[in-house]
């Protein structure tokens, strides 16, 4: 089991020595959790989510100076990602412009994951962006409440609103589905 | 009911929690990552300040003084042979580090 101490020490090599091998542990530890959390907020859209991801982790490659070890290496990573996505969507439009069927169509033929994870998508669809990301980084990705605060950028009331917020609604719309029954 | 709930979510994103395969991600994203500068050089400035205060530390409480009356005692052979062994286990060392640097990058 790999701790933080590792990735201490893989940061450092990177940052003072520019090691790439210590930054490609980082990444082939990281890689999955990453491209999971973009998998979910493109609601399973593959390829965007490793282009998203390969973004992620070069700008952190860039910036690893900056890393001043506040909070973990992994919830730092995660505001890389955070604000990564949200670029991306402010420049592109994507989710604003496109048919949303459109997508869900592709993606159930595209993606590997798609069929088997529909009821997530059609979950997080009933939710705000904001929402999305921080149910997402409490219950999938294992994030407390104020590393979600750190990686959002908001103050921790709001964070814990967001997730009130989604726990409510997906409450509501798993339960309507039968979800608890089955 | 919060804690049902807050079952029912954490059952449900269990679920649905999957682990992806690296199937050569990692390797396209070190082909991506552009070339930095080399930051070597600190690690050797920080070395000679410690080099340098070390000895001055070891003058100011006699260490250095005692070594050098001990370097007169000892036979001059083993000297040498610290010296020369030294040496061949450091370049060995760093012969071994740059074999695999160059196999990773």
């Amino acid at each position: 089991m790999m701790s933080n101490t590792d990735d201490i020490r893989w940061v450092t090599q990177v940052a003072l020595l520019g090691d790439k091998s210590a930054f490609d542990k980082l990444t082939r530890k990281y890689q999955s959790p990453i491209r999971r959390f973009f998998l979910n907020l493109t609601m399973g859209d593959g390829p965007l989510s490793d282009d998203l991801a390969q973004e992620t982790f070069i700008k952190a490659y860039l910036n690893i100076t900056a890393f001043k070890g506040l909070s973990g290496f992994s919830t730092w990573l995660y505001r890389i990602a955070y604000n990564v996505f949200y670029d991306s969507v402010r420049a592109q439009k994507v989710y604003a412009d496109i048919d949303e069927q459109q997508i869900d169509s592709q993606h159930q033929t595209q993606n590997e994951f798609s069929a088997e994870k529909m009821d997530i998508y059609k979950a997080m669809k009933i939710l705000r962006k904001e929402e999305q990301t921080a149910v997402l980084l409490f219950y999938m990705e294992d994030k407390t409440h104020k590393e979600i605060a750190r990686i959002m950028d908001c103050p921790l009331g709001t964070a814990k609103t967001y997730i009130l917020k989604a726990k409510e609604k997906l409450s509501v719309y798993l339960t309507q589905a039968g979800y608890g029954n089955k | 009911m919060e804690i049902n709930n807050d079952k029912l979510l954490k059952d449900f994103f269990g679920e649905n929690k999957k682990e992806i395969a690296d199937f050569g991600f990692s390797q396209r994203v070190m082909r991506k990552l552009p070339e930095v500068t080399d930051h070597s050089w600190i690690v050797w400035i920080f070395g000679a300040i410690g080099m340098v205060l070390t000895f001055l530390a070891g003058l100011q409480i006699g260490v250095i003084q005692y070594l050098f009356r001990l370097f007169q005692i000892i036979p001059q052979i083993y000297i040498i042979v610290g010296v020369f062994g030294f040496s061949v286990v450091i370049g060995i060392a760093v012969l071994l580090n740059q074999n695999r640097n160059y196999r990773i990058i």
